[in-house]
């Protein structure tokens, strides 16, 4: 789909056509987009902020996720622990008096490390198998957690966070953590955007297409795979980081299968394969999720006449919907919101003529 | 004599995680869906037992029928609405739809029963008896062997009928069995059937004499590593696989437990389905599939 250009375009060489902005009208409108996010908090107010800011924060990890699992093909349902293991590395690096620039880092690589550590029965086995790993570690994970030394991680207490300071600017208001995040997110977008083209990119999508094929035409299929899970991972653990910077305090509670379960739910709704189905996803089920909080909380007070409507039934509500959501879409939309989106666009780049 | 009675416990607690996991490999070995839902249905089938039984005060002779029957009803309801449209589908769809099942039933039990617990009638006897030191949980034990009859009784359907031997086909591929004139359909709906009547079961079994809640659930993902080690394909394997991770459930509760704070015995299960799917993925019992291009 997104093969057909205007009209009137062409190159002349490899590396435009395969660059990731390939028009003059594309540059524009990303140009106007980014100003856009950056501007944002003028504009908008402390509570579509603190959304965005959250929203950029779960970005990152259903990019990572979109790379475990649409790129390479393998299950991750213990994303929210990796994420969990990020936190927690930089809440206690902060802590330690750690910068911003050594705790991302160091929060990533021991998410990368823990997941090796689980996704190494992939050597051996695939398909959903590699789900049941993955939701072990999700399990383990606050078993573990809160049991290590109270001096590590905070117990069952959890840690504090001091806000970061960023070239030597504090950033302790929720404008300067939601540029943070918009940073990282920009970064970590064509960092996903621009594996899918690389020598192990190519990799993970020949082995999702079909491994035995691809281990014949000389994948290293037990390698890839941990390098899917780690890269996966790996983006976890700066989410994790972020998270820890913009809510300030990580505990054990926080990272729950249930998360595990909605990342991937936004990846479905968006689309698994490529990262632009993140980012729709993430923004669906974020604009979902507040409608529920809102519209939901609501209408459950007229239906039931219940007036105590507690945080937990606006979740099960959520869940409900997600979960339903989530069905519906692998019944009858598999490719996701950015398959809609791509048709959407070469609709309007052929028009008038009717779609092929 | 302690020592023996940790293990009785073990085989008896194991065999509850057998049942469940029994009704993972019921679904399994009939339509190749691993329903991570599971628990959720068993959560789904002890609401309804207790719908019949306490909230509309039905004698037991005519509402744990009724609570049988309405999870029958869900699971044709559950394979009819979704997984039939997915059959033929790449198997990361049937998981990801499981896992969409898994929180759909949860939230919704949430907002119909609400997040507090709630007493489950007494089906099965309470109490214990005493054989020479040792206690036995009579719930337990009479659940114990009630799990395998039936994975005996499942065993002898899967292998030696004919209804069975069409089941196990499906199993092993689904366009396979559909070139051999096998009703695919059939086979999950009849899966599914099979599969939430032995969650009520599994159901009854946890829950007889105490509470009912929304972690009741958590048996699902509890159960998974006995279903796993038993092989997925492996009707009788299910029962001994829980006994295995019963026993070493609390052998690891009595001997690791008090230097790592409890978490060995939660651990257990879960650190022993990585070793399973690291050294034999297949199971102790399962087939061993053989791949080709």
């Amino acid at each position: 789909m997104s093969a057909s250009l205007p009209s009137g375009v062409h190159f002349s060489s490899h590396a435009a056509e395969r660059a990731l902005v390939r028009t003059g009208p594309q540059r524009l409108w990303l140009a106007a987009f980014l100003l856009a996010c950056v501007a944002m908090p003028w504009v908008g107010g402390d509570y579509l902020l603190g959304v965005l800011t959250l929203a950029g924060v779960t970005l990152v990890a259903v990019l990572g996720l979109q790379i475990t699992v649409g790129l390479a093909g393998q299950l991750n349902l213990g994303q929210s622990a990796f994420v969990g293991v990020g936190a927690f590395v930089a809440a206690a690096g902060a802590g330690q008096g750690w910068s911003l620039w050594l705790c991302i880092p160091a929060a990533a690589f021991a998410a990368g490390v823990v997941s090796v550590l689980f996704g190494l029965p992939a050597v051996r086995i695939k398909g959903f198998y590699l789900a049941l790993t993955t939701i072990a570690a999700q399990i383990m994970f606050p078993i573990v957690m809160i049991r290590l030394p109270d001096r590590w991680f905070g117990g069952t207490a959890g840690l504090p966070v001091d806000p970061p300071v960023v070239f030597g600017v504090a950033a302790d208001t929720p404008r300067a953590i939601y540029w943070l995040v918009l940073a990282v997110v920009a970064l970590a977008f064509l960092g996903a955007a621009n594996l899918g083209r690389s020598r192990a990119g190519r990799a993970f999508r020949a082995m999702r297409d079909n491994d035995i094929a691809s281990s014949v035409i000389g994948v290293d299929l037990a390698r890839t795979k941990i390098l899917a899970f780690f890269a996966g991972a790996f983006y976890a653990g700066i989410s994790g980081a972020l998270y820890a910077y913009y809510v300030r305090y990580v505990s054990t509670d926080q990272f729950t299968l249930w998360l595990s379960v909605w990342y991937v739910g936004m990846l479905i709704v968006g689309g698994l394969h490529t990262p632009l189905g993140a980012v729709l996803g993430v923004l669906a089920i974020t604009a979902l999720h507040e409608g529920v909080h809102a519209i939901g909380a609501k209408a459950l007070v007229l239906l039931s006449g219940i007036s105590n409507v507690s945080g937990g039934t606006v979740f099960a509500l959520t869940n409900v919907v997600l979960g339903g959501v989530i069905v519906l879409m692998l019944l009858f939309e598999p490719l996701g919101l950015a398959h809609r989106w791509a048709l959407l666009k070469a609709a309007y780049r052929i028009w008038p003529y009717p779609r092929g | 004599m302690e020592l023996l009675q940790t293990l009785i416990n073990g085989v008896l607690t194991g065999l509850v995680y057998g049942v469940v996991a029994l009704s993972f490999v019921v679904i399994y070995r009939a339509s190749r869906i691993v329903n991570l839902a599971q628990g959720q249905v068993v959560m789904a089938s002890a609401f309804f037992v207790w719908l019949f039984v306490l909230a509309l005060e039905w004698p037991l002779w005519a509402g744990l029928p009724a609570a049988l029957g309405a999870s029958i009803a869900l699971g044709a309801l559950i394979e009819r609405a979704v997984f039939r449209r997915l059959i033929g589908q790449p198997v990361f769809s049937v998981v990801m739809a499981s896992i969409g099942l898994l929180i759909l039933i949860q939230g919704a039990a949430q907002l119909v029963f609400g997040a507090q617990t709630r007493p489950f009638p007494q089906i099965l006897p309470a109490g214990a008896w005493q054989v020479g030191p040792l206690l036995l949980n009579k719930a337990l034990l009479i659940g114990a062997l009630l799990t395998l009859a039936v994975g005996e009784a499942l065993h002898r359907f899967f292998t030696h009928t004919r209804a069975g031997l069409r089941l196990a086909a499906v199993a092993e591929d689904h366009v396979t069995a559909l070139s051999l004139g096998v009703s695919v359909r059939q086979a999950t709906s009849i899966a599914w059937m099979l599969g939430t009547a032995l969650a009520m079961l599994a159901a009854v079994i946890l829950l007889s004499g105490t509470v009912l809640g929304l972690q009741a659930a958590e048996i699902g993902l509890r159960a998974l590593p006995v279903a796993l080690l038993g092989g997925l394909e492996s009707v009788r394997g299910a029962s001994l696989a829980g006994v295995l991770v019963g026993v070493g459930e609390a052998l690891a509760s009595r001997f690791l437990d008090p230097i790592t704070a409890g978490a060995a015995s939660l651990v257990f299960p879960y650190v022993l389905m990585i070793l399973v799917l690291l050294l034999r993925p297949q199971g102790l019992f399962g087939w061993r599939k053989i791949e080709r291009l």
